[in-house]
């Protein structure tokens, strides 16, 4: 039974109202009766004090007298006292004699008394004086007991109730949580069988469950894309590569039947490697993808100096351009500090640089500008192709996606997801934007860490 | 044996808050003979009777609370109210050490 979480926050909620109930009796019974008993206790101590101080003045006759003054002025008539000589005979005082169950110095006795026919109750005090006289010193407490007993009762029954609360209160709190835990579990069960367009219902109230309910709503949703985006890959994947695979095993069984020479074998043979270093080439990136997405990279990341390695890539591209007839302007700054990983940022500014080359028509220009910004380094690739349809832009960096504009052209779909990978593992941006005409992409990466001042 | 500490009484209920039955406080007053309190007696009545009329003889001029007082209280010890007859003698004793100290 203990281990069902919902029984165990029930006995934890019985038991702490059960212990606040008894802290709570405990202060009542000491703020009440206690501070009575302490009192009673305060007031004998004090008028003994006074005694011993007369037997010091004045010996026996001076305690007897001052006995006797005490009790003819005792107008709550609750007083007692008993003086006794060595023999336990009664010398002062207003008992008929010495309880026989007081037989200790120093002690507190509640000692039975009967005054005027009454059944009554008296707190003494014993004390042994010099010469073998006994002293014994008291004030009646019946009505101080009456009111204890009264106060028992009453707590008892109180507790009695605030048991009885603690039950139904834990019963309620097990139901709740069973309830809303219901919830989860249906959910949960639901998407284990398969329909994963459940969720957890919300009961409007915005509190603790209904946070967990939108966490764990948020991450079926995440996980839910992430599943489309597995779908969509795969079927990426064997769409595009069915293409390439088919056409070289068609070229191979063709050379393989119908080849009139061995040259013309070979020829048809080296095409069809061809096609499939394409289809590797693209295995190679999808695998570069989900290494860059895994993070394993990140520990190889540095303070670095972006300004050289964009300035090769400049150069690079600028002969690459220039047999396109296209013109790459490049404005990087002398120093240009950043933080990550340098060889996948080059790969990605080479990716975007590549495709703005690429999609450039000639006599277009390609603009190239690095520079620092305020949260980090900004690396701007610009061409004045057909860019993409603003429909398309969210869609960009997704595998293989690939526009209307770009199917004429060789590649993969699978550059600006890895720019878009990079970008996500350096915990910057990539932000994709109609530059009228062509397209602008933006890398953003942030600032290396300031170093710590000692 | 009997005897028992001022502070049995929150124990008890400390116990029984905790155990869940009722622990009342043992009373002596069944287990052993009660003692008998004089000072609830007409002999003490007319004892204090005496020396409040002393007091009153030798003060100059008692507060006419005391004469009642001392009149009602022998009364009522007369008629077998000695506990209320004894409570207003003591009363008037009082009054009448107050009023004899000095100023």
């Amino acid at each position: 039974m203990f281990r069902s979480a919902g029984v165990r926050f029930a006995v934890v909620y019985a038991l702490l109202l059960a212990a606040s109930a008894a802290a709570l009796a405990l202060f009542l019974w000491w703020s009440t009766a206690g501070l009575l008993d302490r009192q009673t206790e305060t007031a004998i101590r004090a008028d003994a004090q006074g005694l011993s101080e007369r037997w010091e003045e004045g010996g026996l006759p001076a305690l007897v007298l001052t006995i006797d003054e005490r009790l003819s002025g005792n107008v709550d008539d609750d007083a007692v006292y008993l003086l006794t000589n060595a023999r336990m005979q009664r010398v002062a005082g207003n008992l008929a004699g010495w309880p026989s169950i007081v037989r200790e110095p120093d002690t507190w006795y509640e000692l039975p008394v009967q005054r005027a026919g009454i059944l009554s109750l008296a707190l003494v005090w014993r004390y042994d004086l010099p010469g073998g006289y006994h002293l014994l010193i008291g004030r009646d407490v019946q009505v101080r007991a009456q009111l204890r007993r009264l106060l028992t009762d009453a707590l008892l029954w109180a507790l009695v109730i605030v048991a009885a609360m603690a039950v139904a209160g834990a019963l309620i709190v097990r139901s709740l949580l069973r309830r809303t835990l219901a919830n989860v579990s249906t959910t949960a069960n639901a998407i284990a069988a398969g329909d994963f367009a459940q969720r957890v219902k919300l009961s409007g109230r915005g509190d603790e469950f209904d946070q967990l309910a939108e966490v764990i709503n948020d991450m079926l949703d995440r996980i839910g894309r992430l599943m489309d985006g597995v779908k969509q890959v795969s079927n990426a994947i064997a769409h595009d590569l069915r293409t390439p695979i088919t056409r070289a095993r068609a070229r191979l069984e063709e050379a393989s039947l119908r080849a009139s020479s061995p040259e013309a074998l070979r020829a048809a043979i080296d095409r069809a490697t061809a096609d499939l270093d394409g289809i590797v080439a693209v295995f190679q990136a999808l695998m570069r993808i989900s290494e860059i997405e895994a993070g394993s990279r990140r520990s190889a990341f540095a303070t670095l100096d972006l300004a050289p390695p964009l300035a090769d890539l400049a150069e690079l591209y600028g002969a690459v351009a220039e047999e396109k007839g296209v013109t790459l302007s490049a404005d990087i700054p002398e120093r240009l500090p950043a933080h990550g990983d340098r060889e996948l940022i080059q790969q990605a500014v080479a990716n975007l640089l590549d495709n703005a080359v690429k999609f450039s028509p000639p006599g277009g220009t390609v603009r190239l500008q690095a520079r620092p910004a305020a949260a980090g380094v900004e690396v701007l690739v610009a061409d004045q192709g057909a860019g993409i349809p603003p429909e398309d832009l969210k869609r960009a960096t997704e595998r293989f996606f690939r526009g209307e504009s770009a199917r004429s052209t060789p590649g993969a779909g699978l550059g600006l997801a890895l720019v878009q990978a990079v970008a996500q593992l350096h915990g910057g941006t990539l932000r994709l934007e109609d530059a009228a005409p062509g397209l602008a992409a933006t890398l953003s990466l942030p600032a290396p860490e300031e170093p710590a001042h000692g | 044996m009997m005897s028992l500490t001022r502070s049995y009484g929150a124990a008890g209920l400390a116990l029984s808050v905790m155990a869940g039955f009722a622990v009342t406080p043992p009373s002596v007053a069944g287990q052993t003979a009660p003692v008998m309190v004089t000072s609830d007696t007409p002999q003490y009545c007319l004892h204090l009777l005496d020396q409040v009329s002393e007091l009153m003889r030798l003060a100059p001029a008692p507060p006419p609370e005391v004469t009642s007082l001392s009149t009602a209280g022998q009364r009522m010890c007369g008629q077998g109210h000695t506990r209320g007859g004894i409570m207003r003698l003591r009363r008037a004793l009082v009054l009448l050490k107050e009023h004899s100290l000095p100023p």
